[in-house]
């Protein structure tokens, strides 16, 4: 690391670039959404408006070493309608979270190509014909790009003044090329970039993510490496400095919780024709992240059976630094998966991740791939109080789990007609085909694919488990001594407590008897999506990711049958239950690989905890690596690795102002451990209590 | 049908030999080290062991508890709320214990590694470890051993093992018994057949400040070693503090008979005097 960029860093993490952020009265908000309102704009209009309004408000900042420019001082941004009119909103829609588009991934390569001026002249290219044929709306929409493109120009123009009263000629001369023209060098590509993210956020989008940025920004280094422009060591520095940008205003981008924001990176997988895409970027990128110990951007890694071990020990040695990615992601399992839910091959060849996980068809992809979910644990309880007394067997008390969860899949995927998502001007431009189609992306394009989050996969295993074992099998339990029990918590039936908690066989003991069980939810989950369709005409992706609902769900239910009390967690994404004593990693990693992962194709790691210790040298480093690849060959779908320390978390939690830079994984992302929400720092802690 | 008594089994060990391990614990010790880590694995008996931490003394393992002294009958077990008391000694029979092991052999072999055992002292059960072996071949199985056993069950193993890594505790053997419990005459000798055999091996030393860490000591080891063609290495293991937290659990008291504060010292030139790789571990 360069003296440069360690200053940079360490400005960074001290947060130096504060001070320039901007206190806005709530009243300057309020006044702004209720003067769309008086104006009577409509929803794009207003969508351009907030834009234009940020923009004008951004003040540039240049600091002092930094040659990639571009750093929030507006930290909220209006809403664009008033709360009653969202309240009149939701009254006939559904709103998804925000109601704004997040959680795709932009064509920013198309644009950094050709430029602004190339890009405006086709959006009045369209604008034309549209004219022509007297289409209103398009021609709305497309104001609303044209706009959008120049408020950013205009943003550009004051950095440029402001670099020039500065002196940075370097600065003023780049902005004076990009954005308005494509492109020439890795600085400017990166530059350019960095403007176009900004602007995302600044429009109100959220959960931006990068996408396959050694894909796309490869040609630009190879380029000024082959002309001398840069040399491998300076165009190093340029990538660890445009690293650390991530990092400036990723505070401002609270998702669930901080550090959920979005700024996922996927490196590796194979090109158009199924050939490996690892390249010297990739693995630059990697070095960078290696080096630099930040949350972002969140690396993602694509491997399949060729692969080499080398890659595989490469992301080990970033796991080692305890940041909780890469996140594995298994190409030869999520490619025919998402072409058996209709993607093209050639699409699902270029598949990225959304903000954790979700796998998201980079620049054609509106899928929303975490609109809803179903609680199984909650499925497995209902049933039990409706049919586990007149079962007769196992065998006929999943035909019941089937019928209730056909019932539910229905139930709640037909609750989310008449979908309502604010327009965005700015982020459809960077789509591909909005702006020929003058189609707003809130509305829809190639995909429109939505996901869902199977959630407390393993507490329902678990379940049901002990259900077939104590209910049906040995008989032990009766069935309305498990129903009383989970209608009292277990309080005054203790032994069957113990007995459902430590005795029954649990997911991730490599069991068949537990893991069969698995299988045959999680293809019941496949085959009962199979043939739900949304009102855009897209399909439902089942998955075994939870998000934070592994919380929320578990606040709705009771006890269940596998011990689990009311109030405890459950088993987040595609992991052992809490509190299960495991036989360790190589029976978890064959667990779940069982079921058919390509079925269950939204996306939702296993996620394995490995005491630090583990780590510690280098021979042990490609030991993890081919536990890594095991899994990968056994047919698993995705894998995060933490490197955790039980003690550790909990010293951090006691004195939370020496550990601010440690840093764990979450549910699909890496944040800072003391900025979580005591909920998921318990969590967290005690999922490693099965640590190996 | 011959039985083994086995009081652990670790999915992923990666410090025992190559590659990914499944580590086998044997239950039974014919030494009794001062310091030992693994105080269950001293007995051949099934012993009941206890985690006190976390306990709020509910009474409930009183109540069901029959016997004057503990018999491990396990009553008490499930009784338990925290189940904070489970009987270490797992008696099995070989078909079961080599099914077992080598659920998920794939992904031990994909890594270069196999199975080892471990103790206690996998030699003291040489007749069930070398009935396992048969089922478990060709899985690579490494063995880590104190040594202390006749020369014909060490050559009789030695044959059916791919690794081995063998403990040398003091060369000296007045402290040896003093330490352990036995002398190092059969330990020597054991040696001496390693290191004449065919058989690649490691030598650990698990290094006690003040006992065994001395200069003459360890000269003296490293001498022992000279010429042995196929020594991969001798790897350090210094004393860490954390061995007496398993002593209450199994009602022993710990009395390493050293000064634990005392700093260990690390001579691995000594060993690279004499052209022998040293590592600490």
């Amino acid at each position: 690391m360069t003296n440069r960029i360690k200053k940079m860093l360490d400005d960074v993490l001290q947060k130096k670039h504060h001070q320039y952020r901007q206190q806005i009265s709530e009243n300057e908000f309020t006044d702004f959404t209720e003067m769309l309102k008086t104006k009577g704009f409509s929803d794009i209009q207003r969508a351009k408006e907030r834009l234009t309004w940020v923009l004008t408000n951004e003040k540039p900042v240049i600091l002092p070493l930094e040659t990639i420019v571009f750093t929030k001082t507006v930290t909220i941004h209006p809403e664009i309608f008033t709360k009653d009119e969202w309240t009149d909103i939701k009254k006939s829609h559904y709103v998804h979270e925000l109601g704004r588009v997040s959680n795709i991934n932009a064509n920013y390569e198309y644009t950094i190509a050709h430029g602004f001026e190339f890009r405006k002249k086709e959006v009045l290219e369209a604008k034309e014909k549209y004219a022509a044929e007297g289409k209103t709306k398009e021609i709305e929409f497309l104001d609303a790009v044209y706009q959008s493109i120049v408020d950013v120009e205009k943003i550009v123009a004051r950095y440029a003044q402001e670099a020039k009263e500065l002196g940075r000629m370097d600065i003023y001369n780049t902005l004076q090329r990009i954005p308005a023209q494509g492109a020439t060098s890795f600085h400017e590509a990166l530059q350019f970039f960095r403007i176009l993210h900004f602007t995302l956020w600044a429009a109100g989008n959220y959960h931006n993510t990068v996408g396959r940025f050694d894909q796309y920004m490869f040609k630009y280094l190879d380029n000024d490496l082959k002309n001398g422009v840069l040399t491998e060591e300076s165009a190093f520095e340029l990538l660890e400095e445009f690293f650390l940008s991530f990092n400036k205003d990723s505070d401002l981008y609270v998702g669930m919780q901080q550090g959920d924001n979005g700024q996922s990176m996927v490196l590796g997988g194979v090109d158009k024709d199924g050939n490996s895409a690892f390249n010297k970027l990739s693995e630059m990128c990697m070095k960078a992240s290696l080096e630099l110990k930040l949350i972002d951007p969140k690396i993602n890694l694509r491997v399949d059976k060729n692969t080499p071990m080398e890659l595989y020990e490469f992301g080990t040695e970033l796991t080692k630094q305890g940041l909780g990615f890469p996140q594995y992601s298994n190409d030869d399992v999520v490619i025919p998966g998402l072409v058996s839910k209709g993607y093209s091959l050639e699409d699902a060849r270029t598949y990225v991740v959304a903000a954790c996980w979700e796998y998201i068809i980079p620049h054609k992809g509106m899928d929303i791939d975490n609109i809803t979910a179903i609680s199984m644990t909650k499925l497995v309880n209902d049933c039990v109080d409706k049919y586990l007394t007149t079962s007769t067997d196992f065998e006929e008390f999943m035909s019941h789990v089937r019928h209730e969860m056909a019932i539910k899949l229905i139930e709640i995927t037909s609750a989310l007609g008449n979908l309502y998502t604010e327009p965005s001007p700015f982020q459809s431009m960077l789509m591909d085909n909005c702006v020929e189609n003058g189609k707003d992306i809130s509305l829809g394009n190639k995909y429109n694919n939505y996901g869902i989050h199977g959630t407390g996969i393993s507490t329902s295993v678990d379940s049901l488990a002990a259900i077939k074992k104590y209910i049906f099998e040995t008989k032990e339990v009766t069935p309305l001594q498990l129903i009383d029990g989970l209608k009292t918590n277990f309080e005054f039936d203790e032994s069957l407590w113990l007995k459902l908690k430590y005795d029954a066989p649990k997911m991730g003991n490599d069991d068949d008897f537990v893991d069969d069980i698995a299988v045959e939810l999680m293809d019941m989950f496949a085959d009962l999506s199979k043939d739900l369709r949304n009102e855009r005409g897209g399909v439902f992706r089942p998955g075994p990711g939870s998000a934070m609902y592994y919380i929320w769900h578990a606040n709705e239910i009771g006890a269940s049958p596998d011990g689990r009390k009311k109030g405890e967690p459950l088993s987040a994404n595609f992991s052992p239950s809490l509190n299960t004593k495991v036989n360790g990693p190589i029976s978890i990693i064959r667990s779940f690989s069982k079921p058919n992962m390509q079925k269950i194709v939204n996306g939702g790691p296993l996620t394995l905890e490995l005491h630090d210790t583990i780590f510690r040298n280098s021979e042990s480093i490609s030991k993890v690596a081919s536990l890594v690849k095991s899994f990968m060959d056994m047919g698993g779908q995705q894998l995060q690795i933490n490197a955790v320390n039980r003690e550790k978390l909990l010293e951090a939690k006691k004195h939370p102002e020496n550990h601010k830079n440690l840093i764990v994984r979450v549910w699909g992302w890496s944040g800072y451990f003391v900025e979580l929400d005591e909920v998921y720092q318990d969590h967290i802690i005690s999922r490693i209590e099965l640590e190996v | 049908m011959i039985k083994g008594s086995i009081f652990n089994i670790e999915e992923f060990a990666v410090h025992d030999g190559p590659g990914i391990r499944k580590l086998v614990f044997f239950k039974g010790c014919p030494l009794h080290c001062s310091w030992c880590h693994n105080p269950e694995g001293i007995s051949f008996k099934r012993e009941l062991m206890v985690s006190n931490g976390s306990c709020t003394h509910c009474g409930k393992c009183e109540a069901v508890c029959e016997n004057e002294t503990c018999v491990a009958c396990g009553k008490c077990i499930s009784v338990c709320p925290l189940r904070l008391r489970r009987i270490v000694g797992d008696v099995y029979d070989v078909d079961t214990l080599a099914t077992k092991l080598l659920k998920g052999k794939e992904v031990l072999i994909n890594s270069g590694g196999g199975i080892t055992f471990s103790g206690g002292e996998p030699l003291a059960q040489a007749d069930f470890m070398i009935a396992l072996i048969e089922k478990l071949k060709p899985l690579h199985i490494a063995i880590e051993t104190s040594g202390h056993t006749s020369e014909q069950t060490f050559r009789k193993v030695l044959e059916k093992v791919d690794l081995v890594l063998m403990d040398i505790k003091h060369t000296d053997t007045v402290i040896h018994k003093q330490f352990t419990g036995v002398g190092n005459e059969l330990i020597l000798n054991n040696l001496k057949v390693l290191c004449n055999s065919e058989k690649p091996f490691y030598i650990r030393i698990p290094l006690m400040p003040g006992v065994n860490d001395t200069v003459e000591n360890i000269e003296k080891t490293a001498q022992l070693l000279v010429g042995a063609k196929n020594l991969l290495g001798v790897d350090l293991l210094p004393y860490h503090k954390t061995a007496p937290a398993k002593y209450a659990m199994v009602k022993k008291e710990y009395n390493p008979g050293f000064d634990v504060n005392q700093e260990v010292a690390i001579r691995t030139e000594i060993f690279e005097k004499y052209n022998i790789k040293a590592n600490k571990l």
